[in-house]
C-alpha cells in the first residue's frame, strides 16, 4: 500500500515500474482466473465510481470557479460550502422525467448519450495516474485517445440528428465541424511529443520525460505544442470560448435541447469527464504526467523532489490544467462561426504544421535541453 | 478433438465469436436499413469491429488508424453529408426491379470470388500464439520509410501526392470564382 502511495524511492534517478491493472489481469489469467476476474471487477467499479464522483466534484468546482471570478459565493446552502450541491442536482436528474419527443427517431435517440459516454470512458482507461494507477496502457495509446474521441463526437451527432429538432440539428453539426477542424490541430501538437519521446505509449511517454518535462525541455516548439493543444483541446470539449454547439442564447440547448433526466446527465457528465481527460492528457504529455520535476543531472535535488508521490504530482498537473481550461471559460466571449473556423484553419493549424517541423529539426540535431 | 480449456483462449474465442456476429448483424442493417442516417451509424459499428478484430490478431496499431480513420474520420462526414442533404422523416424508396437485379448480381458474383479465394489459399498460420508482433508502429513506419528491397517508400510517396491533389482540388471546387472580382464588376 505505501508502495502504492509512493512509488520507490531511490536517492539519484528514480525508476518507477510501471505496472497496469490490466497488466496484472493477464498476469493472473494463466494461474488464477478468479483473481484475474477480480481484477477486471475491480477496475470496471473504480472507473465507474471515478467517473460519477469526478463528474460530481467537477460540476461542483466549476460553479465555486465561476461563482469567485464574478465575486459571488456559488452554491453554500447544501453541506458546508455547498459541497453536496451537486449530490442534490444528481438526485434531481435522475428523479426527473425522461421525455423522448414524439417524432425523433427513438433507436438513434437512445443510444446517442450512450455513445457519448462509452467513448469519454475508453479514453479514461488510458490516463496514467501513477506508476500503478492506470487501468491499459496500449502501445498505441496517443493514437488511441485521438481515436475513441471521435465516438464522442459521434453520440453529439447522433443526438443532434435524432432530436428532430432545428436547433439541435444545428447545434450538432457546429459541433461535428468544430470537431472536424479542430481535431488536425490536436493531433499536430500530439505529433510533437511522439516525436520528442520517440513512443505514442502513455507510460513511456511519461518515463522520456525523466530528465525534464517536454514543455522546458522540448522550449519554445515544446511550449508552442502545448498552447496549441491547449486551445484545440478546449475547442474540441466544446467549452466556452467555443461552446457554439450548444450556444444557449442562440441554440437553447444545441444538440441537448431535447435531453432530460439521465439521459441529458449522460451528456453533462461526459463533458465534464471530457475535459478532464484533456487536462489529464495535457499534464501527462507537457508536464510530465506523474514524473516528479527533474532537472537532468542534479540527482539531489531529483532525490528530494521524488519524495513527492507521483499521484500527487499528476494530480496537481491535471488541477492546475483544469483550473486554467475554466479560467478561460469565464474569461472570454463566445466566438461566432467565422471567427472560430479562422482561428483553426489561418491560425492554429499553419502553427502546428511548422511547429511539427521545427520539432523533427530539434529531434535531430538534439537541441533540446539535457540531450543525454 | 481435445479440447483444454485455456482461460486466455477461452476470452479469445469468446470475444472473436461476439465480434463475428455483431458485425454481420450491423452490416446486415447497413444494407437494410430504411433511413440512411441509421445505416451510417450500422456503418461506424461494423468498422469498430473491424478494429476489433485487429486488436484480437495483436496489431493495435492499425485497429488504432483504423478507428481513426474510418470511424473519427469518414463515418462522421458520411453523417455530416447526410445532415446537410435529408431530413430525419424522408425514407429510402425501394430500388426498382432492375436495381435489385443487379444489386443481387454484384453480390453473388462477389461472394462466389471471396469463397473461392478463401478456399483456395493455404493459410500458414492457425494458431494464436504463433507470431506475436511487438512493436507494430514501429516497424510499419520503418517499413513506409524504407526504400530498399521490401520497403514502401514509392507507394507511400505516390499517395501523399494524390491526397495533396485531392486537397487542391477540393480547395479549388470550395473556392468561391465570384470573390475574385469582387468590387470590380457589380
Amino acid at each position: 500500500m505505501l508502495d502504492f502511495l509512493f512509488g520507490q524511492l531511490v536517492a539519484t534517478h528514480a525508476t518507477f515500474d510501471v505496472v497496469t491493472l490490466s497488466d496484472r489481469t493477464t498476469q493472473a489469467l494463466a494461474e488464477d482466473p478468479w483473481l484475474a476476474a477480480g481484477y477486471a471487477l475491480l477496475g470496471l467499479a473504480g472507473v465507474g465510481g471515478f467517473l460519477s464522483l469526478l463528474g460530481m466534484a467537477l460540476i461542483y468546482v466549476e460553479r465555486k470557479v465561476a461563482a469567485h471570478f464574478q465575486c459571488r459565493l456559488g452554491p453554500m446552502r447544501v453541506g458546508w460550502h455547498g459541497m453536496l450541491q451537486s449530490v442534490a442536482d444528481a438526485i434531481k436528474l435522475l428523479l426527473k422525467e425522461d421525455i423522448i419527443p414524439d417524432r425523433a427517431d427513438r433507436v438513434l435517440f437512445l443510444i446517442a448519450p450512450v455513445f457519448s459516454i462509452i467513448a469519454t470512458t475508453l479514453g479514461l482507461i488510458l490516463i496514467p495516474m501513477s506508476p500503478s494507477l492506470q487501468v491499459v496502457d496500449l502501445n498505441i495509446g496517443v493514437i488511441f485517445i485521438s481515436a475513441v474521441s471521435s465516438f464522442g463526437v459521434l453520440g453529439i451527432l447522433l443526438a443532434g440528428w435524432s432530436s428532430n429538432n432545428k436547433w439541435s440539428l444545428l447545434g450538432a453539426m457546429r459541433a461535428g465541424a468544430q470537431f472536424i477542424s479542430y481535431e488536425i490541430s490536436v493531433t499536430l501538437s500530439l505529433l510533437v511529443v511522439t516525436l520528442f519521446a520517440g513512443s505514442l505509449q502513455l507510460s513511456e511517454i511519461v518515463q522520456s520525460q525523466q530528465d525534464g518535462w517536454w514543455i522546458w525541455r522540448g522550449h519554445i516548439v515544446g511550449l508552442v505544442a502545448f498552447f496549441v493543444f491547449l486551445i484545440a483541446s478546449t475547442a474540441e470539449l466544446n467549452r466556452p470560448p467555443f461552446d457554439l454547439p450548444e450556444a444557449e442564447s442562440e441554440l437553447t440547448g444545441g444538440f441537448h435541447t431535447e435531453y432530460s433526466g439521465l439521459r441529458f446527465s449522460f451528456f453533462f457528465l461526459a463533458e465534464f469527464i471530457n475535459m478532464f481527460i484533456a487536462s489529464a492528457l495535457a499534464a501527462t504529455l507537457f508536464l510530465g504526467g506523474w514524473m516528479p520535476f527533474h532537472i537532468g543531472g542534479l540527482h539531489t535535488f531529483n532525490g528530494l523532489m521524488d519524495l513527492i508521490p507521483p499521484g500527487l504530482w499528476f494530480a496537481g498537473k491535471t488541477t492546475f490544467i483544469i483550473f486554467l481550461i475554466m479560467w478561460v471559460r469565464w474569461t472570454f466571449p463566445r466566438l461566432r462561426v467565422d471567427q472560430l473556423m479562422r482561428l483553426e484553419w489561418k491560425f492554429l493549424l499553419p502553427v502546428g504544421f511548422i511547429n511539427l517541423f521545427a520539432a523533427a529539426t530539434l529531434v535531430i540535431t538534439k537541441l533540446y535541453f539535457f540531450p543525454w | 478433438m481435445d479440447i483444454t480449456l485455456n482461460p486466455a483462449d477461452l476470452t479469445h474465442t469468446i470475444a472473436f465469436y461476439t465480434l463475428a456476429l455483431t458485425s454481420i448483424v450491423a452490416a446486415l442493417i447497413v444494407v437494410t436499413a430504411k433511413r440512411i442516417f441509421r445505416a451510417a451509424v450500422a456503418l461506424a459499428v461494423v468498422l469498430i469491429c473491424g478494429a476489433g478484430f485487429y486488436i484480437l490478431l495483436n496489431y493495435d496499431f492499425i485497429a488504432g488508424v483504423q478507428l481513426l480513420v474510418y470511424v473519427g474520420g469518414i463515418v462522421i462526414l458520411i453523417v455530416f453529408a447526410v445532415m446537410l442533404t435529408s431530413s430525419l422523416e424522408s425514407i429510402e424508396e425501394p430500388p426498382s426491379l432492375g436495381r435489385k437485379a443487379l444489386g443481387l448480381f454484384s453480390s453473388l458474383a462477389f461472394l462466389a470470388t471471396a469463397v473461392i479465394a478463401f478456399s483456395e489459399t493455404k493459410f500458414p498460420l492457425s494458431s494464436i500464439s504463433a507470431e506475436q508482433p511487438k512493436d507494430v508502429a514501429k516497424a510499419v513506419g520503418r517499413k513506409l520509410l524504407d526504400y530498399g528491397a521490401g520497403g514502401y517508400v514509392l507507394p507511400f510517396e505516390v499517395i501523399s501526392l494524390l491526397l495533396l491533389a485531392s486537397v487542391i482540388g477540393a480547395i479549388v471546387v470550395a473556392r468561391n470564382p465570384k470573390r475574385k472580382n469582387e468590387g470590380s464588376a457589380t
